[in-house]
């Protein structure tokens, strides 16, 4: 009864963990995934998200609502950003890989040195009234400062496939991962719909920002435990699939919650890797990747 | 008159110049074949056409419903918005994308209002990709994603069609069905066609004018009518003799 009792709170509090994850993946999912950008300072903007939704709840407004107006704002810097990098390095010569990465952790230090500047480097939180209660089915015993933002993933990761399979525009931006110069045929500026889709990645890690802080209490450097995770996410779930990186998240999210409950917390963050070097072992395009 | 009109072209790859003083006109209605073996210019000819070449002298211009558009400097998609349907040497399709998504990311622009009679032109052209609508498109035969090729060019409304070296990687069978349906674009639907070809007997027997490409140079222009004469010359000029 213990045993039945650890593996189906284990199953839940894996899933919602995993779904949290893809969350914080999805921008990377783009990024990395369909724009090829090595996107190390995603956590790092995610972590900023959560800032911008903590000042958000000190005027009393829901994390969630304030997510969702703040994905105007940080589209925009996306694109700014993104304009930047594309003057800066893409158009000398195709974007050089260690350059990329070298502006990205530089970014995700800037971030992080603002974040502790402002706001210093107490841990933040927000306040919902959902908070101490718990959702239970049976054993299952669920905290609803899990669940709540759990469930915020697969209603943006439909509303994101839905967008990537319906809309004009999101065909080009499955287009650009394969051929630029097919994009450019058919009537597109490759250009613009990176910009557009790196906007689209950034405005996704203030909703990523907004279920971490609901989960738990933020410092400027919480981004950093979540760094090799999200790649690793994006790499099992095959570069570029959306509905892949909840899939793939859960597995991790998961197996971690399993090793946390019958082996040792201290195992669990490197699941995430065992995992992947067995996928790819198996599946070098990942498990819902396609051969490029 | 309507068409496109190149003039003392002069492009290459960075210090590499490889066209020199290139001057051609595709007039409306026409389809014009532009020779020559490999390695002489034709794609790097086609690729300053569509902007994804930047010329170092010369112009490049479409005479439009009495507006004349230059196109050199363009960005590639720009060009294809003025009128300039292209068709890639490889293709360059989305591979991971189906036949009708591939048709529906070229409907852009100007082409957005004709979406859904140009889509019906392209079923009715290409009665294959009627049928494999829902197929992603490289998961189809080489042929069929070369109708794939042509039909997005024609999901972009285009006035003129620049074609690269559509027979390249086909069977023989294929490649004769694949020029007839090209001819039959020029002849039935009034199609402006300029058409790089390295099959030279496919090319002549389906252009109405010639021009042949050696070392980055126009050496012949076959303007009237291509004859057994004009055959000979252009037979000559591709294989370096004088």
């Amino acid at each position: 009864m213990v045993f039945l009792d650890l593996a189906l709170n284990a199953l839940a509090s894996g899933i919602a963990l995993g779904c949290i994850y893809a969350l914080v993946a999805l921008g990377l999912a783009i990024t990395f995934g369909l724009l090829h950008i090595p996107n190390v300072a995603h956590p790092a903007l995610v972590i900023a998200g959560a800032y911008a939704v903590v000042l958000a709840n000190m005027r009393g407004i829901d994390p969630i609502l304030a997510a969702l107006v703040l994905t105007l704002p940080f589209y925009a810097v996306g694109l700014a950003f993104y304009e930047f990098y594309a003057r800066a390095f893409e158009r000398r010569g195709r974007g050089n890989t260690l350059q990329s990465l070298t502006l990205f952790f530089g970014v995700s230090l800037i971030v992080e040195i603002a974040l502790v500047v402002a706001f210093g480097t107490d841990l933040r939180s927000v306040s919902v009234p959902y908070v101490g209660r718990s959702f239970e089915l049976g054993l299952i015993v669920l905290p609803y400062r899990f669940l709540v933002p759990a469930l915020l993933a697969p209603a943006v990761i439909l509303g994101l496939w839905l967008y990537m399979t319906r809309t004009h525009s999101g065909l080009a931006m499955r287009a650009v991962a394969h051929d630029e110069r097919a994009l450019s045929i058919s009537g597109h500026d490759p250009v613009a719909i990176k910009r557009h889709a790196f906007g689209l990645a950034t405005a996704l890690a203030v909703l990523a920002g907004a279920a971490l802080v609901i989960v738990g209490p933020v410092d400027p450097f919480a981004g950093r435990v979540h760094l090799g995770r999200v790649f690793a996410v994006v790499v099992l779930a095959g570069l570029g699939s959306i509905p892949g990186t909840l899939a793939a998240a859960i597995i991790i999210g998961v197996a971690e919650a399993f090793v946390t409950a019958f082996l040792s917390p201290s195992w669990a963050p490197g699941v995430a890797f065992a995992i992947l070097l067995g996928t790819l072992a198996l599946r070098p395009n990942g498990i819902f990747g396609t051969a490029r | 008159m309507n068409g496109l009109v190149v003039e003392g072209l002069r492009a290459g790859y960075g210090a590499v110049n490889v066209l020199h003083d290139v001057s051609i006109t595709v007039g409306e209605g026409e389809f014009v074949a532009l020779l020559g073996m490999n390695g002489n210019g034709k794609s790097t000819l086609l690729n300053a056409i569509m902007g994804f070449v930047k010329p170092s002298a010369g112009s490049i211009r479409l005479f439009w419903d009495g507006q004349s558009v230059p196109l050199a400097g363009q960005a590639p998609h720009r060009i294809v918005d003025l009128g300039i349907g292209y068709v890639p040497e490889g293709r360059r399709l989305v591979p991971n994308l189906t036949v009708e998504e591939n048709l529906k990311l070229a409907a852009r622009g100007r082409a957005k209002n004709d979406f859904a009679e140009n889509l019906d032109f392209c079923f009715e052209t290409f009665q294959i990709l009627k049928e494999r609508r829902r197929q992603l498109a490289g998961t189809m035969s080489g042929g069929q994603q070369q109708q794939l090729a042509i039909a997005r060019a024609l999901m972009t409304s285009p006035r003129i069609m620049v074609i690269d070296e559509p027979s390249v990687g086909l069977a023989p069978i294929v490649v004769d069905q694949m020029i007839a349906t090209i001819k039959e674009l020029q002849t039935k639907r009034r199609m402006t066609i300029l058409m790089a070809e390295q099959s030279f007997f496919q090319a002549v027997e389906v252009a109405s004018r010639a021009y042949v490409l050696a070392h980055g140079s126009i050496v012949h222009a076959i303007e009237h009518g291509l004859d057994a004469e004009a055959m000979e010359t252009i037979r000559n000029a591709m294989m370096g003799v004088e």
